[in-house]
């Protein structure tokens, strides 16, 4: 039966190698579809088939998951590799983003709450790590690749065909320094703040960065947020001392932004934390790497005078759990205890003795705006033995009040409704 | 791995004749000569496969359980050969190979451990289609 299941994962994933192989994506495509010329991709997109033994065997999983009462999780589409989503504000088409090479373009056409389709989005473009996907409210999609950030205006729309309008808001190789590329946490996210700035978090990448670097990461925002115009000028870092955020969103009611950040490994299964933090200004220091999580001195950088104005974590969440993305609830179908709280995804732990992790978090916030109290929201994604059944990466809230939580590790994304009215 | 194994028996049975032939402490020295043979495997000391799986946990975020990589920096360990991955490892744990991941994991793995993953991965069995 393992053997099987096995058998069968490694097919799907050469007949996507192999459709990618036969549809090689040109270097010169971006140019052309900036100018609005097609490319010469051929019209059918494939699909993801969302039927069979691998949905049977993810609808199987989620029948273990528990959440609060009235709660129901089901599967909403099987997607390869999903990471963070962007939902389309006008159509609720779903973009995922993948550390590989495509971003997703989920559909739910017949609106019964289940994607009908699941297709590449923009195979004309070769993209890589495309990890980031975030919408601006009139409907242009940014997606923030390990060193390029694109914008897709009208995605929505375009998106039905392989040739989609694209222009680059930060050139190949601008976004860091060529040097810095790494496989290492450079998983982007992005949003788009209120006063239409795009904001990016560039994670540093190492676990603790050696003393040399301090200038270049300041200076580039690296093991940050940097913020820029949506034409890519004007680029400043908006906060740092950040580790390795991949998760952030903007509170609506005070326009705080509050992301999440993975800290130091190696130094004990119960230490550092994680964190969620709130960034209520620009030029905020958040305390690495002489902090590697909440109050915890990194060995690296104990003996070093530590800045006066660290900003300490709102919420301090169980060591190496791995917060990744986060959103602000604000949504109707939910009770109001959930309203303007934040929903986000601990991925889980991959080097802690027993493993921990694998879950939803909710954390509600005071009526000053500061954060309340988190607890699990849904979790049964780790077997008593300590064996991943999936890894939540993000949490994205679909127009009717519903959430969607993205999978990398089985590929899919869930939808949580509640029904216990 | 159990041709190997035979091999190093016979030695043991006969080591008469070698320049490892003592009267006391033939076996030790021996697996010592044997040591010294095959310097990346313990012949002796087969890994356990079942506690292996167990030992997993810990590869599994990235490897997967089943040895499919999970991340797009892990590559694939299902059915890699056992010497390999018993290399590998100690590489890591050395400091000879290094990467952000690997050398903090290998360092909290002790001969036994490396030897029972190794055991458990390299059993799992797969199959390959390539592109036409």
């Amino acid at each position: 039966m393992k053997t099987l299941a096995c058998g069968a994962m490694s097919a799907l994933a050469i007949a996507f190698a192999s459709s990618a192989f036969a549809q090689a994506p040109s270097a010169g495509n971006l140019e052309k579809l900036s100018a609005f010329k097609t490319t010469g991709t051929p019209l059918e997109i494939p699909e993801i088939p969302q039927t069979g033994s691998k949905a049977e065997a993810i609808k199987k999983t989620l029948s273990r998951v528990k959440m609060p009462n009235g709660f129901k999780i089901s599967l909403y589409a099987i997607v390869p590799d999903a990471r963070h989503m962007a939902v389309g504000p006008t159509t609720g088409v779903v973009f995922v983003g993948t550390r590989k090479s495509k971003v997703w373009a989920v559909t739910d056409r017949d609106k019964d709450r289940v994607a009908d389709e699941v297709k590449e989005f923009a195979p004309s473009l070769a993209m890589k790590i495309p990890n980031g996907v975030c919408f601006s409210r009139d409907g242009f999609l940014y997606v923030a690749e390990q060193n390029r950030v694109l914008v897709f205006p009208a995605a929505e729309f375009f998106y039905e065909s392989p040739d989609v309008a694209a222009f680059e808001v930060v050139k190949q190789g601008e976004l860091i320094p060529v040097g810095e590329e790494s496989y290492n946490h450079t998983a982007r996210v992005c949003r788009i703040g209120a006063d239409g700035k795009l904001y990016i978090t560039l994670g540093q990448p190492l676990n603790v960065f050696a003393p040399e670097k301090m200038d270049l990461y300041k200076k580039t925002g690296i093991g940050g947020i940097v913020r820029m115009t949506n034409e890519g000028k004007e680029r400043e870092v908006f906060a740092w001392g950040v580790r390795n955020s991949v998760g952030m969103d903007f509170n609506p009611r005070d326009r705080t932004l509050w992301f999440t950040d993975n800290q130091v490994d190696g130094m004990g299964d119960d230490i550092p934390p994680g964190e969620i933090n709130r960034a209520d200004k620009p030029g905020l220091d958040f305390g690495f790497p002489y902090y590697g999580g909440g109050k915890t001195r990194t060995n690296e950088y104990k003996t070093a005078q530590a800045p006066a104005n660290v900003v300490f974590p709102q919420v301090e969440t169980v060591a190496h759990a791995a917060d990744l993305g986060m959103t602000f609830y604000n949504g109707r179908m939910f009770p109001q205890r959930y309203r303007g709280g934040i929903f986000s995804a601990q991925h889980g732990s991959w080097n802690r003795t027993t493993p921990v992790g694998a879950r939803v978090m909710f954390t509600s916030l005071k009526e000053d705006g500061t954060a309340d109290k988190s607890e699990v929201f849904a979790e049964g994604w780790m077997t008593e033995n300590g064996e991943y059944l999936g890894r939540p990466v993000d949490v994205a809230q679909l127009p009717d009040g519903s959430i969607l939580v993205s999978d990398d590790f089985a590929g899919a994304i869930y939808r949580i409704s509640y029904e216990g009215r | 791995m159990s041709r190997r194994v035979n091999l190093l028996k016979s030695m043991r049975r006969t080591p008469r004749g070698t320049n490892c032939s003592a009267r006391r402490h033939v076996l030790q020295i021996s697996l010592f000569c044997a040591a010294l043979l095959f310097p990346p495997i313990d012949a002796a000391v087969a890994g356990n496969a079942a506690a292996g799986k167990t030992k997993a946990v810990k590869c599994q975020a990235c490897h997967g359980l089943d040895g499919i990589s999970k991340l797009p920096e892990a590559p694939h360990i299902a059915g890699q050969p056992e010497p390999y991955i018993i290399k590998s490892l100690r590489a890591y744990r050395q400091g000879t190979r290094k990467d952000e991941m690997m050398s903090l994991v290998a360092k909290q793995l002790n001969n036994e451990d490396i030897e029972d993953i190794a055991a458990y991965y390299s059993a799992i069995e797969f199959s390959v289609k390539v592109p036409q």
